[in-house]
Order: structure tokens, then C-alpha cells, then sequence
């Protein structure tokens, strides 16, 4: 028993000795002169980040030439389906991060492309190999660079680099290539202008590629936008109240709001609360800013709302005995409900529209996704297909305003349900004429609120306070 | 096929500078004296006697705003090399980076556009380079605090790395940090200022502007990557005015000439490159 534990201790000595020589034998047979550091190939899916195989991309091969080595030809192998023909070939020999002055000769043949240099790649330096217009077998999955390279002892196998994924062509893509291979199509593109803002490929791919963008803006607005509203009632109650430290706080906050633009209240959240720690996610801070701005305008579109109301009302209500809140909320409020609907639907809008600024501080809305698209292709495409996204949102809206107005206008008018108005109402409400356009009319309102001399603005409040 | 690509670049600029030698001392001026030869110049510009070059001057040190005077390394070379040329150099307010090479491509607002732009096939295909005037590679910024730091940690999800829109700092990373989401901002000093209040995982730009801006204006931030790519700067040119491309090379060479860009490197980075 004893003698047989060592003779297997022994036999085990002897195993790992020969092991140990194979080991130290292996790199002095198969060390690689030039080690592949990467393979890795520039997206060229439009308007994704998917390598996509049968369509023309760039690959970059990178390789580091070993101690004592030098390296005079390299050859890089695609698998089957993939091709190197009509390529062209970027060379950079970098010591360091200084160039080396190293010229390459490429030829392409089918799935292989061999590079032969003007003089051998000396040791220690980073060789790059930058294949322009190669095609990534059209079948897609991960793709394994491969090849051999001379040095001096002869030609030797290529490491294989870590696969570079591929997908294969998409339906988007095809119908894309249907349309390259159009002649109405290229004579479209031929024009600088259509061609610059309407190249039909790209409009097709930006339309896909931006629907995430378009969901992300409404998003925003539209979970802003309640809380817009409840701020803004406050602030505008705030405005009208007895209390002038309150109304202080109101106008202060509404007036710097209104008074700065919207950008630089981005740049404030975006970069200021970070720094006092304060870390929120980019959507919701996008939410948080797009909901304060917004509070401000519709602040002061709900106080010259309810200050439009006229003074009569009020006394009426307190002569039938109703408090100040129960006149607020069952007479006054509903009321401007009516009359401020079209200027916060405009204000709505807007709010829609400024959500654009937030890609400036990396929020991914439609105007992110616009940019990149176009810094990509270097075609204005993506901006109009950008715009038809606001415009599906912004044009039915603009309608229902027009519709609205027109209702109202009708029936202050005489026409419409309220058949019985009588003539003092009327004339009191008359400024309100149909062909007015909401903006005008916030403006009338707000002049109505600050000036002294009208009687519901001023009045109103103190006829309140009497309640 | 077109290995040649650098071979050939050099080879046609050797062979325009000498050809465009040829034709002025043929047309009766000394090669030499390029100032005062304007009246013969056979390419055009925008306006008579001026060189209007248009940056984004938000590249520090490259191209940047110091107050409202437009410095840097590339604007003081540009007015060297238009004075080599009899010209005076006008810039452009700042323009968006990813709107020059359009801007230049439809002609009437500038002449040059050199706001340090990588010579790549990709821009080739729209506009004309000249000759290379500076070598330059890529970096990656993080914060000195932040936990992630090398290349193979950045490639994950839910990782933003911040790069200006339409730079080979952007192509670097939608190629090699795939996993991650890349934010295309207008320039790189958003790009550092969003990451030093920690919108953003690390920034990818231009190896001299990233350990500049570190230096400089970020000290919370350092270089955490230097990422070799060997990538050249060259000067955009209408493809409509070859002769301008060709003068600028030969200005360009006697700027080398006589020390001048020997000065400004050694002004601008502290070292000839």
C-alpha cells in the first residue's frame, strides 16, 4: 500500500515535470509574433447600433507585433459569405500614441485581404487595419476574424478575435435597399434640396428609428402636465391673495420663470442638483422641469381666468350667502375652466415643443434621436421626419383650439345654448370676439389683471376678504 | 486596392505642392513669395482677400472662445497660413461641429473649415482634405472617483458615455463600447460638464482636448484611457475648389518651413509634436 502511494506520487512527479517542459516548450514553438488585440466593426445599421450583414461597413483589426518580432505581411480571413472585394484599406503603425511611418499595400480577394508593408512592422508596435467598405456575411450572427501573417521564420496562423455580432438584414433594410435600386428614387436625391431634407431612405428609417423618442416626449409632457396645472392654480391663487407676502412669493416666482428662458432652467436642474446631490433620473428631472416652466405660464393664464369674471358675480354669490371658497369653486372656477381652455391647450403645445431642449442635456427624446441620425447619414431627413412627430401631436390640437373658440365665441355671440344672455353680460364679455386669436387674448386678460383700474382685479380679491 | 490610401495622399500632395510650385513660377512669380499673389490665384473665396474659416470653437486648446476672441493652436495656425497666402483670416461665429462639413459642402459662407477635423473616408466621400497638419488619437474621461474606469467596464449596460455629435469620438464608441448608450451632445465641454456632475459614466473625444479640458477647466476628471487610433487632422475644402486645397497644402508646408508651427505647438502643447 505504502509502496504503491509513492510509486503514484513519483509517476505524478513525472507527469507534471513533462508537462512543465511541454509548457515551457509551447510558446517558443506557437508564441504569436503579432497578438490580435480586436476586431470591431462600425454599425451600419440606419438609424440603430446592429452591424448587419450583406451591406457595406468599416472593420477595424487591431494587432500588437511581439518582443523581438517583425511583421511584414498580414492577411485577414472573413468566413464564408463575407468579402473584402472593392475595399479600401486604412493602415496606422502607432508606437505609443506617436505614428510610425509604415505604408501597406492591400489586396483583397474575395474573403481574404492581405497587407503587405513597405518595410516590417518593427516589435512593440499597435498595427491598425482600417477596411473600409467590407461586407459582413449576409446571414448574420458573430463573425470571427481570422488569418496569418508573415515573419521572419515564415507564415504563421492569425490569432481569432472575440466575434464581432452581426445580424442578418432586416425587413426595414430591404425595403431601404428597395428604394436605392429606385431610378425615381435617385432621381429625387439628384435634386441638392429634396435630396438634403426628403431622401426617401432615410425618411423611411428615421420614422422607424424615432418612434422611441416621439413616446419618451409625450411621456414627459404628458406626466408633467397635471402637475403643471395644480402648481399653476396654486401660484395663481397665490397672485390674487389678500396677503401681499404671498402674492411677493407668486410674482416672484412667475416673473423669473417667465423671464428666463426655458434652456438655461434645463441647464440649472440638470447640472446644479447633481452637484448639491441631489441624483434624480434625466426623465423625471426632464418631467420636474418641463412641469415648473409650465406652472408659471398657465399661473398666470388661470389668474387673468378668473379675474376676467365679473365683478357682479361675486356679489351675487355673497348676497345668496356663499363663502369665498364655495363662490371660487362652484361659480368662478368653472367658468374659467371654460374660458382659459384654448390657451392652455396653445400652452400645452408649447410645452410639447420645448421638450426638444432637453436632448441638450442627454435626455433620449425625438430630438436626440434627430441629431444622431443626422450627424451619422450628414442629411437634415431626420429633422423633418422629426418635425411630422410633433406635427401629428401638434396639429389636431391646434384644431380643437380653433373649434373651441369658435364655439365660444358663437355663443357669447348669441348663438349657441345660452340663448337668454342679456345685453349687459354680453357687452361686459364682448372683447371676446370671434375673430380674436388666443394670444391675443391672454394678453388682453393679463393687461386686464395688472392694471389697478378694472373693478374685478382689483376687486375682487377684497370683495373676498369681505366674505 | 487602395492600401494606397495614405501612400497616395502623400504621394498627391508631394506632387501638388510641386505642381502648384511649377504653375506659379510658370506664370511668371516665384514660388516663394506667395503673399501678394493673390490677384493670380486661380481658386476661389467667398470674399476677395480674406480666408473665411468657420470652427466650433468649443475644442480647447484646438479652437476655442476665450471671452469673444476666437484662440487656440488651429486658429493661430490658420492666420499663419493665410498670411502665407496674402490672405486675411476671418472666422465664422461658431458653428455646430456636424454642421461644417455641410456648410462647406454647399459653399458661399466659408472657405475652410478647421475645427480639428480627422481625415476619414466617410468625410471624403462629401468634401476635400488637405494634407494632415496634426496627429491626434482618442481619449476617454472618467471622474477620478468613479469606480469604472477601463474600456471593458464601460461596455455594459446602462453605462452613458457623452460624446460630441458627429466626431470619430463617437464612432469610436458606437463601434467599441456597443453595450453602453451613447449621448450625442453639441460639443465636448457639455459633454465633460455633464459628467462631472455625474450625468454621464465617461466621455469619449480627441485625446489633446480630453487631457486638456481635465487639466485645465476638470480637474475632478482624468484621462482614463488613452486609446491609440493614429487618427490625422486635416483642414476641409469644398470639393468644387481643388486649387484652394492645394494652396492651403503649400501654405501649409512653408508655415512647417520657416518654425512657425514648431512655435505655436510648442505654445499650445508645451512640446513639438
Amino acid at each position: 500500500m505504502r509502496h504503491g502511494c509513492t510509486c503514484g506520487r513519483g509517476r505524478a512527479w513525472v507527469l507534471a515535470i513533462l508537462l512543465a517542459c511541454v509548457l515551457a516548450l509551447l510558446p517558443s514553438v506557437d508564441a504569436l509574433a503579432l497578438t490580435t488585440n480586436k476586431a470591431t466593426a462600425r454599425p451600419n445599421e440606419d438609424g440603430g447600433s446592429g452591424v448587419i450583414g450583406g451591406i457595406a461597413t468599416r472593420l477595424t483589426w487591431e494587432g500588437t507585433v511581439e518582443e523581438g518580432e517583425e511583421v511584414s505581411e498580414v492577411t485577414l480571413t472573413l468566413p464564408e459569405g463575407g468579402s473584402f472585394d472593392g475595399t479600401s484599406t486604412k493602415v496606422t503603425a502607432l508606437e505609443g500614441l506617436s505614428r510610425a511611418k509604415v505604408e501597406g499595400e492591400a489586396t483583397p480577394a474575395g474573403n481574404r485581404l492581405t497587407v503587405s508593408f513597405s518595410q516590417p512592422v518593427s516589435a512593440g508596435m499597435l498595427l491598425r487595419l482600417e477596411v473600409e467598405g467590407m461586407t459582413f456575411p449576409s446571414a448574420g450572427g458573430d463573425v470571427v476574424v481570422g488569418g496569418t501573417y508573415l515573419d521572419q521564420s515564415g507564415e504563421r496562423p492569425l490569432a481569432d478575435s472575440k466575434p464581432i455580432r452581426t445580424i442578418a438584414n432586416t425587413p426595414l433594410q430591404m425595403m431601404v435597399a428597395t428604394l436605392d435600386q429606385s431610378p425615381a428614387v435617385e432621381a429625387w436625391n439628384a435634386n441638392p434640396f429634396l435630396g438634403m431634407f426628403f431622401k426617401p431612405q432615410l425618411l423611411v428609417t428615421a420614422l422607424f428609428s424615432l418612434v422611441p423618442g416621439w413616446l419618451l416626449c409625450l411621456l414627459i409632457v404628458v406626466i408633467a402636465y397635471p402637475f403643471a396645472i395644480v402648481l399653476g392654480l396654486l401660484f395663481a391663487f397665490m397672485k390674487i391673495s389678500r396677503y401681499r407676502p404671498v402674492r411677493l412669493v407668486a410674482t416672484l416666482y412667475v416673473n423669473v420663470l417667465r423671464g428666463t428662458p426655458l434652456f438655461l432652467q434645463i441647464y440649472i436642474m440638470f447640472f446644479g442638483l447633481p452637484m448639491m446631490n441631489v441624483n434624480i433620473n434625466n426623465n423625471v428631472l426632464g418631467v420636474l422641469v418641463i412641469a415648473i416652466n409650465a406652472s408659471a405660464y398657465l399661473a398666470e393664464i388661470f389668474r387673468a381666468g378668473i379675474q376676467s369674471i365679473p365683478l357682479g358675480q361675486y356679489e351675487a354669490a355673497s348676497s345668496i350667502g356663499m363663502s369665498y371658497f364655495q363662490t371660487m369653486f362652484s361659480i368662478i372656477l368653472p367658468q374659467t375652466v371654460r374660458r382659459v381652455i384654448p390657451t392652455v391647450t396653445s400652452d400645452f403645445i408649447t410645452s410639447y415643443k420645448d421638450t426638444s431642449l432637453l436632448s441638450s442635456v442627454g435626455v433620449m427624446e425625438l430630438m436626440m434621436f434627430s441629431k444622431n441620425l443626422t450627424s451619422v447619414s450628414g442629411n437634415m431627413t431626420p429633422y423633418v421626419a422629426a418635425a411630422l412627430f410633433y406635427l401629428v401631436v401638434t396639429l389636431p390640437l391646434i384644431k380643437a383650439v380653433t373649434i373651441i373658440e369658435n364655439r365660444m365665441a358663437n355663443a357669447e355671440r348669441g348663438g349657441g345654448p345660452q340663448h337668454h344672455k342679456g345685453k349687459a353680460a354680453a357687452a361686459q364679455e364682448g372683447g371676446e370676439s370671434a375673430g380674436e386669436k388666443p394670444s391675443e387674448r391672454v394678453m388682453r386678460a393679463e393687461a386686464l389683471g395688472t392694471d389697478p383700474a378694472p373693478a374685478p382685479s382689483s376687486m375682487a380679491p377684497s370683495l373676498a376678504s369681505e366674505v | 486596392m487602395s492600401g494606397h490610401a495614405i501612400t497616395r495622399r502623400d504621394l498627391i500632395g508631394a506632387v501638388a505642392t510641386s505642381v502648384s510650385g511649377l504653375m506659379l513660377a510658370a506664370c511668371g512669380s516665384s514660388p516663394d513669395t506667395a503673399p501678394g499673389d493673390t490677384d493670380g490665384a486661380p481658386y476661389a473665396l467667398v470674399s476677395e482677400g480674406t480666408l473665411t474659416c468657420v470652427s466650433d470653437m468649443a475644442f480647447p486648446p484646438m479652437d476655442y472662445m476665450d471671452g469673444d476672441t476666437c484662440t487656440g493652436y488651429e486658429v493661430e495656425l490658420m492666420e499663419a497660413i493665410a498670411a502665407k497666402m496674402g490672405l486675411e483670416c476671418v472666422w465664422l461665429p461658431p458653428t455646430k461641429f456636424d454642421t461644417i462639413i455641410p456648410l462647406i459642402k454647399q459653399g458661399g459662407k466659408a472657405d475652410v473649415g478647421a475645427s480639428s477635423f480627422t481625415i476619414t473616408d466617410e468625410r471624403k466621400e462629401e468634401v476635400d482634405f488637405t494634407n494632415a497638419y496634426l496627429d491626434s488619437n482618442q481619449g476617454v474621461a472618467t471622474l477620478k472617483s468613479a469606480s469604472v474606469k477601463d474600456e471593458g467596464d464601460l461596455d455594459a449596460e446602462g453605462k452613458r458615455i457623452a460624446v460630441q455629435s458627429g466626431t470619430t469620438g463617437e464612432m469610436w464608441a458606437q463601434e467599441n463600447l456597443t453595450k453602453a448608450t451613447i449621448v450625442s451632445l453639441d460639443d465636448p465641454v457639455q459633454a465633460m460638464a455633464g459628467m462631472s456632475t455625474g450625468l454621464y459614466d465617461a466621455v469619449a473625444a480627441d485625446l489633446p482636448v480630453v487631457s486638456y479640458l481635465c487639466t485645465q477647466s476638470y480637474t475632478d476628471c482624468e484621462v482614463s484611457l488613452e486609446i491609440p487610433t493614429g487618427e490625422q487632422y486635416g483642414l476641409v475644402v469644398s470639393k468644387d475648389n481643388p486649387a484652394l486645397t492645394e494652396a492651403l497644402n503649400e501654405a501649409y508646408e512653408a508655415v512647417v518651413a520657416d518654425g512657425t508651427e514648431a512655435k505655436l505647438q510648442e505654445k499650445w502643447f508645451g512640446a513639438e509634436l
